[in-house]
Formats: structure tokens, C-alpha cells, sequence
């Protein structure tokens, strides 16, 4: 087992945990501002796939600037989604769970009905591999986490130094005290939905080309955004880069030693040693 | 919530013999195998949701409760197609070693709450089917699952080859188990349950030791599972990871949150209810889970405290003060 | 000495809450616990009644080592408490809550309450009852059925002591039990700590009104900052030069 075996499994883990960590950046927003855990965040992700598959694949426009469509095409859905469903259920975790449940089986049936339960196959922007030092990383999985990365660091910026954002950190730390600073406390919510679902959106863009797109295509990821707020502490930005980077590195050690489907257990494994041993997470206590 | 000698045993008491009557009088009704089915579905269910109810009414939210169905269920097959148990054996073995597995996993989980015992729970859980699904593949079937498992044998001269006598076992089961949950709700121990979901620290403070109450819910709970998972194997005949993985699971929570998680009647609304609900709606396909999620929505959106708490919101609507210059003397609306 | 505690510390990451405390309850006294906003009043309780653990010293009731035990074996050795913001379970009815209190003299186990035994519904009754009375003789006797979380300020104080009084604790622990209340409230309350006083129960209480303590305490402890700076008699603590001095600017003693 030689050291650049090892290291071009670190690699393939990390190639696509930058977009995972966007998913679950989205969720842990919608969780600090809304005290609730949405189950249907994986559909905003397929929906962020669906958009690329018409837009980039059948209708041919730029595939960055289709992104920046899904981006904000499902942070409107978001939105809308809160403004309808969510907004009345502040901090009422079990029920939030059932309807965010309700929410999932209506956007998948929805979208079997509406495009289908084939698999879309979406063509990559870029073809080719790098090498450096003998390592091996496609082009496009470098774009993935690239984009990925400016699109994290996008988050960060807009949280601290944006109006806005500044808002929605304040409404996550104590709702009571911004309300009484005069926050519009709703109005942060449906902000904060929509960023939320937004990323998610962004993060089925960047991964519709490598893995094709499906009504159920969200649950994967939904799951490892699970597994990466858990294991970085939920409400932590870096918390949730640093999970993205353990998951990632620990899945692609993994998948040396035992088939894809054994992997998965590895990322549970995790979580019940987090959730024992420092339950807020690696960096938590937001 | 339940208050031993001051409230009266009659409600429970008419509750559960209405639930016996119920399934006494079904076989008159129709010979139907599918309706038998369907009914030793909803009763199977019932077990399921009522003992996970137990343990919500002491705040606890346990995503791997399926599990240890599936461990009452993989244990029994294996005891009765590879060491030729009696199931009349394994019934009882099975729901056992879920228990005493319990003990440990909950001993674990209960260190952490709220969301984080919700996680740790969901994690468990899919350790737990992750392992049936892909280690141990001779024993438990890998991911072309576990087939052939026989049908409960005889037992006292009474052949259990029918589905009508495999209705009336999973009713006998049922109204056992409805029965001790619906005890334990009205009596000081659903009193104390209710206490700890309220406000543990001060329940603890009173003397109430948390930990232990949590977790004899969480073992008695997947006592039950075990046994209705036992039933499971038996009746299906046949067993995959994913009959214990999160869809059942959130099915489980869904049938008990509709109907209402305040109330130990809740489970059983929630699932006669869904479960019924489901059936009609299956012929849609597609259409089957948009209208579903649909329904459940609205009906935490309208209906946040259960289906069983409806009536009661019905007539605090009905009777709610109304704004208007006083009747005349005589007549009039009295409250 | 009812109870007893030997340089006791609480430390919450640098931030010293509890320094190097001893002091002692005695038996049927009623024992009053003071100190300017911030002095660690709470955090005793808290350390006393095992909500929190101990950076450093001991606790012993009636002799014994209660530092280190789980709240509920504590309060199963004879120690019970209310909390500062009124802490009930609000859905239940006010005699439900007395019957949740009562649950170390009426708990059964898994069984006897599955087999509703001839024994278990026996201490139920007497719980039930134990629990009526208890609610009349503090006032509360009329409002037995209602809802816990809409009775008025009062009558919460009045139930959360019923609480602690029906696990059969011998030692009472009372987070500012006049909280909130007015003066002909307060003068029943006390009225009450002296009739249980008179019963042998004995009290510690936390208390900002200082004329209520200065009346009814028989010792007052004072505390500063986590340190003990005082401790005797009400008169003795009312002319003491540091007491004074650590209340200038909050409130005078006595006043």
C-alpha cells in the first residue's frame, strides 16, 4: 500500500465533499435561523439538477451561468416554501420533521409526474484529467470543488460583512434579543430558507454532470449532509468545511479496503462516536 | 395524561374492548384474504406505534425503533430455518434478545437529547440495516434478502396456515400489548413520562431517576417491536434490510404524529387512519405520495396536536366566547 | 447539623462561581441564604441539590456524602427544592404535579403498575390524599383540577413548594419563594415556612427581599462573589461591616 495509493483515495473522498458541505452548509442555515431540520432539503438539490438538465443540456446556455439560475431559481423556491409551509413552525421540531416529510413526497411525486423517473444524463463542461505528482484528478471534479469553495466562501462573506447576513446570524444566536433590536424576524426566516435551499440548488448544478439526474437524486447527499453538520457541530460554517473534509477523506480510505456500499456504514460510525464523545460537534457550540 | 385511582378505568377499559370487539368481529365480516392482510397490517402497525408512542411520551424520539423489529425478525428466522426452533420458542426469544440489546444501544443513546438523541438514534439505525443488508450474507441474505421462512407451526393442535389464523394471532398479540401500554398510560407511570417530557430537571430533582425511566421505556418499547418483528418474519416469509430501514421507520413516526403523540389513543387513530388512507390511495401510484404528502401537511399545518386531539379542538371552537351584544334575557346561548 | 458543606468551589471554565464554602444548616431552623446579584446563591443550590457537579470540596446531609450522587438520589435521601423561575409541568393539573412530588413515597415499579396490584392502588390513594391535604393547607385546595400552566403568580409559588413538600424531604430548598409576590402574599408565605419549621421541616432559602429574611430566618449566610463573608443571626448580619459594604449600591440590609 504505498503512500500515493493512499493519498489518491484522500483525494477522490475530498474531489466531491466541497459540494456536499454546500448542501449542508444549507441545511444547518435553515436549522440555526428556524430551529427546525428540513427532510426535504435533498429536492431543492434535484431541483438545483433539474434546472441545470433543461437549461444547460436541452436549451444550451453557459453551464456557469445556469448555475447561477438554479442557484437563485431554488432559492426562490425556498422562499415560497417557507413562506407557505414552514414559518409557523419555529422550534416544533417533530412536526416540522412530518411536514418537511409531507414536503419531500410531494416535490418527488412531483417530480416523476412532471419529468419522469428516467435518469437524465447531463454532459460534462470539461473533460480531461490533471496530473501533478502522480496524482490523478479529473477537470471536472476540480471545477466541482473549486466552485464549490468560492461559493463557501461567498456564504462567509455575505454572513459577516452584508446587512442581511448579518441579520440572519443575529436571529440564529438568539431570536428574542434581534427581535427586540428590531430584526424582522420573518422576513430573515424566508431569507434564510431561501439561501438555505439555495446552496442546496447550486450544490445539484455543480453535480449534475457526474452523476446524471433523477427525481431521487437528493437523498444521498442529504444523508452525508447529515452525517457532516453531526460530525463539524451543527450551526458552525467551519464546523461543516472541516465534517465535509473528514467524511470525504474517511469514505475515500474506506473505499480501498471495502466495497461502496459497506463505505456507507462509515459515515454512521462517525456520527455515534461525535454524538458520544462531543455531541455539538468538532467545532460546535453555535 | 394518566393520574392511577382519581380518574375513572372506564375509559381505558372501553377503549381497549372496543379495540378487541373490533378485531373479534372482522373475520365475520369478510374471509377476504386481502382484507385479512390489511388488517393484520394495521394491527402489526399498531404494536409498532404505540410502543414507540411510549417512549415519545417521555420525549424521546427513537428513529432506530424499527431496528430492533428487525432484530426480534432476523433472530427468529434464524432460529427456526437453521437450529428448528418452534416459533411458539423464538416468538418469545426473539422480542428478548431486542430487549437485551436495547439495554446497551439505549444506554448509549440516552446520553446525548433532543435532536442529538433523534441522530443518534437515526445513525443507529442504519448501522443496524446497513449490517443485515451487507455483512453476514449467508445468515442474513445480503441484499437478495432472507426467503423461506415457514409459518408459525402448530401449537395446542391449532394449525396456523391460514391468513385468518395468522389475523387472530397478530389480534391476540395486539390486544396484549394495547392493553399493558394503555395500563401503564393511566397509571402512575404515564404520569411520571409525561413529567420527564415536560420538564425533566424538575421531575429528576422530585426524585425521579430520568435515566432509568427513559431507558425502561426504550427497552420495553423494543420489547414489543421485537415481537412484532418476530410476527413479521413469519407472516412475510420472507426478509429485507430495507422492511427496517428509514422508510417503515418514518412511516411509524408519521401514523403516530398524525395521530397524535399527546394521547395513547393517538397511534391508534393515526394508523387505522394512514394505513387505510394508503390502501385507498394506492391504485394512484405516483399520485399515491404526492396526495400523501399532501395530507400530511395540512394536517400538521391544521391539525398540529393529532387527529385524536380534533374533537376536542372542535368543541373548544364551537364553544369559544363569541363577541356580541348580550341576548335577550331568557334565551340565549349558554356555553 | 442537618447539612453540612466543606469548602465547597464551583469553577465555570476560569470564572469562579463558588469559593471555598462551608457552611452549615441545622436542623429545624429555617436558613437564609444572601448575597448582592451574582454572588452564587443559585449555583449552591444547584451544587447542593447535585444539578451540578463540585470542582472541589464536599456535601454531606445528615452526615452522609451526598456530593457527586444523581439529583433524584439526593432528593431520595430527604432533600427537595423549588427553582427560581417557577418550574412546574404545566400541562398537568396542580394536583397532578403534587402526585408527580409524590412519586418516591407512591413508586411502583414497571409491574405493580402494569397488574394495577391491590398494594399499588392502595398508595395511590394515600398519595391522592397525602396530596389534597397537602394543597389545602397551603391555599390551593379550590384550584386542585386546574391547569397548572394558567394559575396566577401565587398560586405557582404556592404549588412548586407543594411539590417539594410532597416527596417527604426533611430539608427544603426555596429559590426566592417571594419572588413576585405582594406584601400580604409574603406574609402568608412566611407564615407557612414557620409552620413548617414547627413540623420539623427544616428550610434554606435564597431571598432578595431582606425585611422577609431579616424576620423569618433563624441564621443568614452571606455570600459575595462565591465567598462567604458573613454568617450568624439576622441581628449580627445586619450590623456586620462587610455585609454592608458588599450590599453598597444594591440594597441595604434591613431596609
Amino acid at each position: 500500500m504505498s503512500i500515493e495509493l493512499l493519498v489518491q483515495a484522500l483525494l477522490n473522498g475530498f474531489g466531491l465533499a466541497m459540494a456536499y458541505v454546500l448542501v449542508a452548509l444549507g441545511l444547518t442555515l435553515i436549522f440555526s435561523i428556524l430551529e427546525i431540520i428540513n427532510f426535504a432539503h435533498g429536492e431543492f438539490y434535484m431541483l438545483g439538477g433539474y434546472v441545470t438538465y433543461y437549461v444547460y443540456a436541452l436549451f444550451g446556455l453557459n453551464y456557469f451561468a445556469t448555475l447561477v439560475l438554479a442557484i437563485v431559481t431554488v432559492g426562490i423556491a425556498g422562499v415560497v416554501a417557507e413562506r407557505l409551509i414552514f414559518h409557523d413552525l419555529r422550534g416544533r421540531a417533530l412536526n416540522a420533521f412530518i411536514v418537511s416529510l409531507g414536503l419531500l413526497w410531494v416535490m418527488q411525486a412531483g417530480a416523476q409526474l412532471g419529468f419522469g423517473v428516467l435518469d437524465k444524463p447531463v454532459p460534462s463542461a470539461f473533460s480531461g484529467v490533471v496530473r501533478l505528482f502522480g496524482l490523478v484528478m479529473s477537470v471536472e471534479r476540480m471545477v466541482v470543488s473549486l466552485t464549490a469553495i468560492v461559493l463557501i466562501v461567498g456564504l462567509y462573506l455575505f454572513l459577516r460583512l452584508s446587512r442581511p447576513g448579518r441579520a440572519m446570524r443575529a436571529v440564529a444566536q438568539d431570536p428574542d434579543a434581534a427581535a427586540l433590536q428590531g430584526v424582522n424576524i420573518d422576513a430573515v426566516s424566508a431569507l434564510g430558507f431561501g439561501v438555505g435551499c439555495a446552496l442546496a440548488g447550486g450544490a445539484g448544478g455543480l453535480l449534475a454532470p457526474l452523476f446524471a439526474v433523477s427525481p431521487a437524486m437528493g437523498a444521498l447527499p442529504v444523508v452525508k449532509a447529515f452525517i457532516i453538520i453531526i460530525v463539524g457541530g451543527m450551526g458552525s460554517l467551519p464546523g461543516a468545511v472541516l465534517g465535509g473534509l473528514l467524511l470525504g477523506g474517511v469514505e475515500g480510505l474506506g473505499a480501498l479496503f471495502m466495497g461502496s456500499a459497506a463505505v456507507n456504514i462509515l459515515g454512521f460510525l462517525m456520527v455515534i462516536v461525535v454524538l458520544l464523545v462531543r455531541p455539538r460537534g468538532l467545532v460546535g457550540g453555535a | 395524561m394518566g393520574s392511577s385511582v382519581e380518574r375513572s378505568a372506564a375509559a381505558p377499559a372501553a377503549g381497549v374492548a372496543l379495540i378487541a370487539v373490533a378485531a373479534a368481529v372482522l373475520p365475520l365480516l369478510t374471509r377476504d384474504s386481502y382484507y385479512l392482510d390489511v388488517a393484520t397490517t394495521i394491527l402489526m402497525n399498531l404494536t409498532l406505534t404505540m410502543s414507540f408512542r411510549l417512549q415519545v411520551s417521555t420525549g424521546q424520539i427513537n428513529m432506530a425503533h424499527i431496528s430492533f423489529m428487525g432484530i426480534g425478525a432476523y433472530t427468529s428466522a434464524l432460529l427456526v430455518t437453521r437450529v428448528g426452533l418452534s416459533f411458539w420458542a423464538t416468538l418469545w426469544i426473539g422480542a428478548l434478545v431486542a430487549a437485551l440489546l436495547a439495554v446497551p444501544i439505549g444506554s448509549v443513546a440516552l446520553r446525548v437529547s433532543g435532536p442529538y438523541y433523534f441522530l443518534i438514534t437515526f445513525a443507529f439505525s442504519e448501522v443496524v440495516r446497513l449490517f443485515f443488508n451487507n455483512f453476514f450474507e449467508g445468515l442474513f441474505g445480503g441484499p437478495s434478502g432472507l426467503v423461506g421462512i415457514p409459518k408459525p407451526g402448530r401449537l395446542l393442535g391449532l394449525v396456523f396456515d391460514s391468513k385468518l389464523a395468522l389475523y387472530g394471532l397478530m389480534a391476540a398479540i395486539s390486544v396484549v400489548v394495547v392493553l399493558a401500554l394503555v395500563r401503564l398510560d393511566y397509571s402512575r407511570f404515564g404520569l411520571t413520562a409525561g413529567a420527564i417530557r415536560q420538564a425533566d430537571l424538575v421531575a429528576e430533582t422530585l426524585g425521579v431517576n430520568v435515566f432509568r425511566y427513559k431507558l425502561t421505556t426504550f427497552v420495553l418499547g423494543s420489547f414489543v417491536a421485537g415481537l412484532a418483528g418476530v410476527f413479521f418474519a413469519h407472516f412475510r416469509q420472507v426478509l429485507h434490510s430495507s422492511d427496517f430501514g428509514l422508510e417503515p421507520m418514518v412511516l411509524l413516526v408519521v401514523f403516530a404524529v398524525i395521530g397524535g403523540t399527546g394521547s395513547v389513543w393517538g397511534p391508534v387513530v393515526g394508523t387505522i387512519v394512514m394505513t387505510l388512507a394508503s390502501e385507498l390511495l394506492r391504485e394512484l401510484h405516483h399520485y399515491e405520495i404526492l396526495v400523501f404528502g399532501a395530507v400530511l401537511i395540512l394536517t400538521m399545518l391544521f391539525a398540529p396536536e393529532g387527529l385524536v386531539a380534533l374533537p376536542g379542538a372542535v368543541r373548544r371552537f364551537v364553544r369559544r366566547p363569541r363577541r356580541r351584544a348580550p341576548a335577550p334575557t331568557g334565551a340565549g346561548l349558554a356555553p | 447539623m442537618l447539612l453540612e458543606l466543606h469548602s465547597v468551589s464551583r469553577y465555570f471554565g476560569g470564572l469562579q462561581a463558588v469559593a471555598d464554602l462551608t457552611m452549615t444548616v441545622a436542623s429545624g431552623s429555617i436558613h437564609g441564604l444572601i448575597g448582592p446579584n451574582g454572588a452564587g446563591k443559585s449555583t449552591v443550590f444547584n451544587l447542593i441539590t447535585g444539578v451540578i457537579p463540585l470542582t472541589a470540596g464536599e456535601i454531606l446531609f445528615k452526615r452522609e456524602r451526598i456530593s457527586g450522587l444523581r439529583p433524584s438520589d439526593i432528593c431520595r435521601r430527604g432533600v427537595a427544592r423549588t427553582f427560581q423561575a417557577t418550574a412546574l409541568f404545566r400541562e398537568y393539573t396542580v394536583l397532578q404535579n403534587v402526585l408527580v412530588g409524590a412519586h418516591l413515597l407512591a413508586a411502583p415499579g414497571l409491574v405493580p403498575a402494569l397488574v394495577w396490584s391491590g398494594a399499588y392502588r392502595e398508595r395511590e390513594r394515600r398519595a391522592h390524599e397525602r396530596g389534597r391535604t397537602l394543597l389545602a393547607s397551603l391555599g390551593l385546595g379550590a384550584v386542585a383540577s386546574q391547569v397548572a400552566g394558567q394559575l396566577p403568580h401565587r398560586d405557582q409559588k404556592a404549588l412548586a413548594l407543594a411539590m417539594a413538600l410532597a416527596t417527604g424531604a426533611e430539608l427544603v430548598i426555596l429559590d426566592e419563594p417571594l419572588a413576585g409576590l405582594t406584601d400580604q402574599e409574603k406574609a402568608e408565605t412566611t407564615a407557612v415556612l414557620r409552620r413548617l419549621r414547627e413540623q420539623g421541616i427544616t428550610v434554606l432559602l435564597v431571598e432578595h427581599d431582606m425585611r422577609a429574611v431579616m424576620g423569618v430566618c433563624d441564621t443568614v449566610t452571606v455570600l459575595d462573589h462565591g465567598v462567604r463573608i458573613a454568617e450568624g443571626t439576622p441581628r449580627e448580619i445586619q450590623t456586620n461591616a462587610a455585609v454592608i459594604e458588599a450590599y453598597l449600591g444594591a440594597e441595604e440590609p434591613g431596609a
